[in-house]
């Protein structure tokens, strides 16, 4: 390993690492505008000139020189120092000095660098250069007067991210950045061209003119709007949040995140949030309203009470009601709306140790990846750009090769087994079949890659399992691609499994899992992932080892088994797929209490509300789809934003102590006041008050909790991962032997999530509202022959529940015999009444 | 001055035909070599004649050719620069326009020598005619049997297509050529990898200048001793294309022995400057070189010779200024080239450019300042620290007219005009300050 000298320091690198790198652990930054750990070094801005002596001599780059044995570095040198400074001249020469008005001001690197570089008085005479600046959509301001030409939005958006309508137009001093014309960016990653532009060309729309850095009331916090887990850092000013960045995790998302998860924020400002306590439609006090509930549900029977928790909500809340149900003697929480979901996910989870679990960074490390029942860019974003570094081969693939083409690239091959048209800023190989057929078609491909000696090593169950698995599959219908990606799994060496748990049966997440084994067995190495539906199913199915499920309360309500229901966080309307049976069945209830901070469909329904406190108003944990515990703190004192109540004044004038809408509380807290009003007749039972309680509880509850003190939570997470699953591999019980094909006379639906418009609190966000394309049901142009649609129709379908009117578009890279829907805010596709559900050609109409 | 050997078969109206090539001894090589030497022998060959590349650079072609390692990956590539976009330059242009067969062979051959499966004629889009004549000599080269499969029934297969730039001056540069063929934009790429081991689409790839493989058929016809025995200077080689424009009587393209005297081919070959006009100074080797004084009128035009006075043979193509002439004037057109042409990709190269240009109108039209020149100096010295050899290339007369013609300039800034243009006559080409002009886009 190298050992340089940098300013009188020594240090000793890793072999190919940067001067700049190596500088910067010494805690010398070296100034930098295109340089980006992300999108790395391409020595085109000359502002990390330092001086050189031993094997390279003179002025160089800091960027592009590789660390040798030997190599003196001053970053202080006469010459660095006026080249830099003359460097930073030059791109002010034409830089409008608009500071005041815009929104980079306070955070921008340029400004820092040229007061920093010592670059004050203008020498140039000339006139500036100005260019038009173009409309790229609502979540991104253009303003390319300022550029200063580093090439980072186009070495990120289309090297990066891999998408091709923002680049790099003309030459010399009049180089472009933008589209070919005006529109809205079509990547939905386009938000961190705000994050990574040193100056203000691209600043965050929504936020604009919103207010300074230093204005804002800023908190690391997490993204919630995927499983994943992203970190963040979220702004608020005026009690009102105003805008979210990314924020580096190494193993998590890296220093990006996607658009979804940095717009999909506005649900905690919304005017119509609930900030009071409700009895009925009726505004009460807290304590009214406590009051009434703990009364009524002193009277209710304890058997007849359920409770239902969310997969939204943080390990507190969720933790606190299962602790509130067991004081209290009621049937344990339930956290998932149907019972097949709870049990795929419990299947997921307990497959998952710290042997085989891969973060997204190992993602982008692995030379094969096989996706199956997952369409990473509408479920989880940032999982597609995971896997497109793994396909460039590593992040640092030369960047001045922004689209590689798989000749040139020696990265990942991808394939994907997926009924869905999924669509992936990178090639893959994509076999469409139906569900049913995913998990025969995987295991086949795994097999043909794993001798039958080293399954043999791991004993009679395994054996078993390969032994079963059919070699017939799969049908002679895949062309061409099949056998080139058998070939490229049999010659890899760090393949990754990634199952969603959507659309799949419940067998093929153990079937991951069980291939995921066999290839760790015949590879040395292998990587399992799965994606889950919301932010902390990984921490509700910790909580519900059950696996029941809202259908089962539903089921006791009918039966007037139930006759009170308390719903933490979670609006049932969203996701359970039969909206008549639900409403029918709250109707009947005596009670329904519910704690919520969205105006939510339930919420609107209950006989007593409680608002809770988003996120961003206090301090949380959640557990995400690899089983990371990450931590969010407080953005600021939730209440009314002061744009709401300040009745136009300027300044707002408001007197009094408490702030105006500020009566929200962490859900956990409202249950321990609860479980307090419930007893009190009785004599008092209290539940804790402090966090620090209720983890010591947890911790007791949960074994994967323990050695999880309360706030030492690492930056980067923590995963709380067995050495070794607690379901072995293998399991023959389980699995059942579904292969039926699909059969002429229906077609199945497929009700799926798009990346706008579907996930539950980002739908709530006025911004993600603008961007989200309207629902429309997908079907294979064949199915759509046979039916006698074309593209762009409109259908309806004769459900059970009555007619769904929906546009359609037909698809060729998708399974024949589905249909997929959308579950989209704006669809009623809650008529479906139960998933799967089979529709009859004769019942699907062209309007 | 001896027989000329590139041009030998060059005629007043038209090309020379295959025939008319094979009659002077073409193909003669390319058979020979099929049948009797291996690539190791013509690599060996080409280094010990000791051709030097004629883009400019002055690289030795079998040096380069050898770097491209025995077992470096296949398919490789040959590309042949047609790309001549330095201003006063033309000599690709005569004799492409000569004798295209013996381009087309020194391609195969160099293609040989290094395994290569495919050649790229890389031709500027203003020589189209150039383009079109290739095209249609390669058809009939390869009807002939010299291309494609199994070349003169060898196991050497071999093609050749015609790449048409998109038209810019930086695509002549190696690297950004490279990036131009595959379809992206022309920016010029870092070494390493260099581009024999990762070149045209990351495979090994040898550029060379289309003048240097025309020498190649001969060297290994008649060997490099005959070759080296061509040139004028001691150590030098070959014959090389000169031409001079600008202020003489008879602008052209001559093939010279390697180092003649500058005076020789202004007077002997360009005819002397016209009646009225005295020498003043001259741009050796098209506008990246430096202005070379009036005391190296004799010197002679080889690599090493001019190196060592600190300027550059570059292409050999002289551009002459006569008394009359303004320098300021002409080094700001030659600037206003190179604004235009930069990539954009470093910041020098973007910025700086266009911030001397503006510095030089000022002073060419009576706005300039003492402290300009300063400023000029620094930035031209600062311009060597930029990505590629583009904005050191472009500073280059800017710089030696600082030096050398320093009192030209001041003249400017003390008389507030330019002195050689009479004060009635609009001076400038440009009636707006360079912010004015055309640098509106989108």
């Amino acid at each position: 390993m190298p050992k340089i000298k940098i300013d009188g320091h020594e240090i000793e690198v890793a072999h190919g690492t940067k001067v700049i790198e190596a500088a910067e652990r010494l805690g010398i930054i070296i100034p930098r505008f295109c340089y980006h750990p992300a999108l790395g070094a391409v020595g085109a801005c000359r502002v990390c000139a330092v001086k050189c002596e031993g094997p390279v001599k003179g002025i160089q780059m800091s960027c592009m020189t590789e660390a040798r044995d030997g190599l003196v570095v001053s970053t202080t040198d006469e010459e660095a120092v006026d080249f830099r400074r003359q460097v930073i001249e030059w791109l002010m020469m034409n830089h409008p000095h608009d500071c005041p008005v815009c929104d980079e001001g306070g955070h921008c690197l340029l400004q820092t660098l040229t007061v920093a570089g010592g670059h004050g008085i203008r020498r140039y005479p000339g006139n500036k250069r100005t260019y038009r600046d173009q409309y790229l959509g609502v979540f991104v301001q253009h303003e390319m007067n300022r550029c200063i030409h580093c090439y980072r939005c186009w070495r990120f958006y289309q090297g990066f991210t891999g998408y091709r309508d923002l680049g790099c137009l003309q030459i010399a001093y009049r180089t472009y950045f933008g589209r070919f014309g005006d529109g809205p960016l079509e990547s939905p990653f386009s938000g961190n061209l705000v994050d990574i532009c040193p100056t203000g060309v691209y600043t965050d729309k929504p936020s604009r003119f919103t207010g300074r850095r230093w204005d804002f009331e800023r908190s690391p916090s997490l993204c919630l709007h995927c499983s994943l887990g992203c970190n963040t850092v979220s702004s608020a000013r005026y009690r009102e949040m105003v805008r979210q960045e990314a924020r580096l995790n190494k193993s998590v998302n890296g220093f990006f995140i996607c658009d979804r998860g940095r717009y999909g924020f506005s649900y905690e400002s919304l005017p119509e949030r609930p900030r009071r306590a409700r009895i009925g439609r009726e505004q009460a006090s807290w304590d009214e309203a406590l009051q009434k509930a703990g009364d009524t549900l002193a009277r209710i029977d304890p058997a007849s009470i359920a409770c239902l928790g969310s997969a939204r909500s943080s390990l507190e809340n969720q933790g606190m009601l299962k602790r509130f149900c067991r004081l209290l003697r009621w049937e344990e929480p339930r956290y998932f709306e149907t019972r097949s979901m709870a049990r795929k996910i419990q299947r997921a989870v307990s497959r998952l140790d710290k042997q085989i679990a891969v973060s997204l960074r190992e993602i982008e490390g692995a030379d094969f990846i096989l996706a199956v029942g997952v369409d990473p860019i509408n479920e989880a974003p940032m999982l597609a750009l995971a896997m497109r570094q793994a396909f460039r081969g590593g992040a640092e693939v030369a960047p001045m090769f922004p689209l590689p083409m798989r000749p040139f690239t020696n990265g990942a091959t991808v394939a994907i087994i997926d009924p869905r048209p999924v669509s992936l800023p990178l090639e893959f190989d994509h076999f469409p079949v139906v569900p049913g057929e995913i998990e025969p078609i995987m295991n086949r491909l795994v097999k043909g890659c794993v001798s039958r000696d080293i399954v043999a090593k791991l004993g009679p169950d395994a054996l078993r399992f390969y032994d079963a698995i059919p070699q017939d599959y799969p049908p002679s219908s895949f062309k061409g691609g099949w056998a080139d990606v058998e070939q490229k799994l049999l010659q890899s060496k760090k393949p990754v499994i990634i199952c969603g748990t959507d659309i799949v049966q419940e067998s093929t997440i153990i079937s991951a899992a069980d291939d995921a084994l066999l290839l760790k067995a015949a590879k040395g190495w292998a990587g399992l992932f799965y994606v889950m539906p919301s932010a902390n199913t990984f921490g509700a199915a910790l909580l519900s080892p059950s696996g029941d499920s809202l259908g089962e309360i539903i089921e006791g309500i009918e039966k007037g088994r139930v006759r009170a229901l308390i719903v933490v966080e979670n609006d049932p309307f969203w996701l359970y797929p039969d909206g008549e049976r639900l409403e029918q069945a709250l109707g009947k209830l005596d009670l329904l209490l519910v704690l919520d901070y969205l105006p939510s469909r339930i919420a609107e329904q209950a006989h007593i509300f409680f608002p809770t406190a988003p996120l961003f108003d206090t301090e949380t944990r959640f557990v995400n789809q690899e089983g990371r515990i990450q931590w969010a703190k407080p953005v600021h004192a939730g209440g009314s934003p002061i744009t709401e109540v300040g009745a136009g004044n300027h300044p707002p004038r408001m007197y009094g102590g408490a702030i105006p809408g500020g009566e929200p509380k962490p859900a956990w807290r409202i249950l321990a006041e609860l479980a307090e009003a419930i007893s009190a007749p009785r004599g008092k039972v209290s539940l804790p008050a402090s966090i620090e309680d209720l983890w010591r509880w947890m911790v007791q509850e949960q074994p994967a909790f323990a050695g999880l003190q309360a706030f030492d939570v690492p930056p980067e997470g923590f995963r709380i991962l067995p050495d070794h699953s607690k379901e072995q591999g293998f399991p023959s019980s389980s699995r059942k032997e579904d292969r039926e094909r699909m059969n002429s006379d229906f077609l199945e639906v497929l009700p799926v999530d798009w990346t706008f418009g579907t996930e539950e609190l980002s739908s709530y966000s006025r911004f993600i509202q603008q961007v989200e394309n309207p629902p429309s049901l997908m079907m294979h142009t064949r199915d759509a022959a046979t039916l006698g649609f074309k593209d762009q129709d409109r259908a309806s379908i004769n459900l059970d529940r009555g007619p769904l009117e929906v546009g359609v578009r037909t698809m060729d890279n998708m399974a024949s015999g589905i249909i997929i829907l959308p579950r989209h805010r704006q669809l009623a596709w809650q008529k479906l009444k139960k998933i799967p559900a089979r529709i009859p050609f004769e019942r699907i109409r062209k309007m | 001055m001896g027989s000329p050997v590139l041009l030998q078969n060059r005629k007043t109206d038209r090309i020379a035909t295959l025939d008319e090539y094979r009659k002077s001894g073409g193909y003669e090589a390319l058979a020979t070599v099929l049948k009797k030497h291996g690539p190791k022998e013509i690599q060996q060959m080409v280094q010990d004649s000791g051709l030097l590349g004629r883009g400019g650079a002055g690289f030795p072609t079998g040096l380069k050719w050898k770097a491209v390692a025995d077992n470096a990956p296949f398919p490789r590539y040959i590309i042949t620069n047609i790309d001549e976009m330095e201003p006063g330059t033309f000599k690709d242009r005569i004799l492409a326009h000569s004798d295209p067969h013996l381009i087309i062979e020194g391609t195969i051959l160099a293609g040989y020598a290094v395994s290569a499966q495919k050649g790229f004629l890389f031709v500027r889009p203003a020589y189209e005619s150039s383009a079109l004549i290739f095209e249609r000599e390669l058809k009939i080269a390869a009807e002939a049997g010299f291309l494609g499969k199994n070349i003169l029934g060898s196991d050497y297969s071999f093609e050749i297509v015609v790449h048409r730039s998109g038209g810019r001056y930086i695509c002549g540069e190696g690297t950004a050529q490279l990036n131009a063929i595959e379809g992206r934009r022309p920016n010029p790429r870092g070494a390493p990898p260099y581009a024999t081991d990762r070149g045209l689409f990351q495979r090994p790839t040898v550029l060379n200048n289309m003048e240097t493989l025309a020498c190649v058929p001969h060297i290994i016809r008649r060997g490099g001793e005959w070759f080296k025995s061509l040139a004028k200077t001691k150590g030098a080689a070959g014959t090389k294309l000169y031409s001079a424009c600008g202020k003489v009587s008879r602008p052209g393209c001559f093939e010279l022995p390697m180092g003649p005297r500058l005076s020789e081919i202004i007077e002997e070959h360009a005819g002397g400057l016209p009646p009225g006009s005295e020498y003043k100074t001259c741009l050796p080797g098209g506008a990246s070189t430096r202005f070379l004084p009036k005391e190296f009128y004799n010197i002679e035009m080889d690599y090493a010779p001019l190196k060592a006075i600190g300027h550059r043979l570059g292409t050999g193509a002289v551009i002459v200024f006569d008394h009359k002439t303004c320098l300021v004037g002409a080094a700001l057109n030659l600037m206003d080239f190179f604004v235009r042409e930069s990539c954009g990709w470093c910041t020098p190269c973007r910025e700086a450019l266009p911030f001397i240009r503006d510095l030089l109108w000022r002073i060419e039209h009576g706005e300039g300042r003492e402290e300009f020149i300063p400023m000029l100096q620094v930035m031209c010295k600062h311009t060597w620290k930029s990505f590629c050899a583009f904005a050191p290339g472009a500073t280059m007369p800017v710089e030696s007219l600082l030096t050398y013609f320093g009192d030209e300039v001041r003249e400017h800034i003390s008389q507030k005009r330019c002195p050689f243009s009479p004060p009635s006559l609009s001076p400038s080409p440009y009636p707006l300050p360079p912010g004015e002009r055309g640098n509106k886009m989108k």
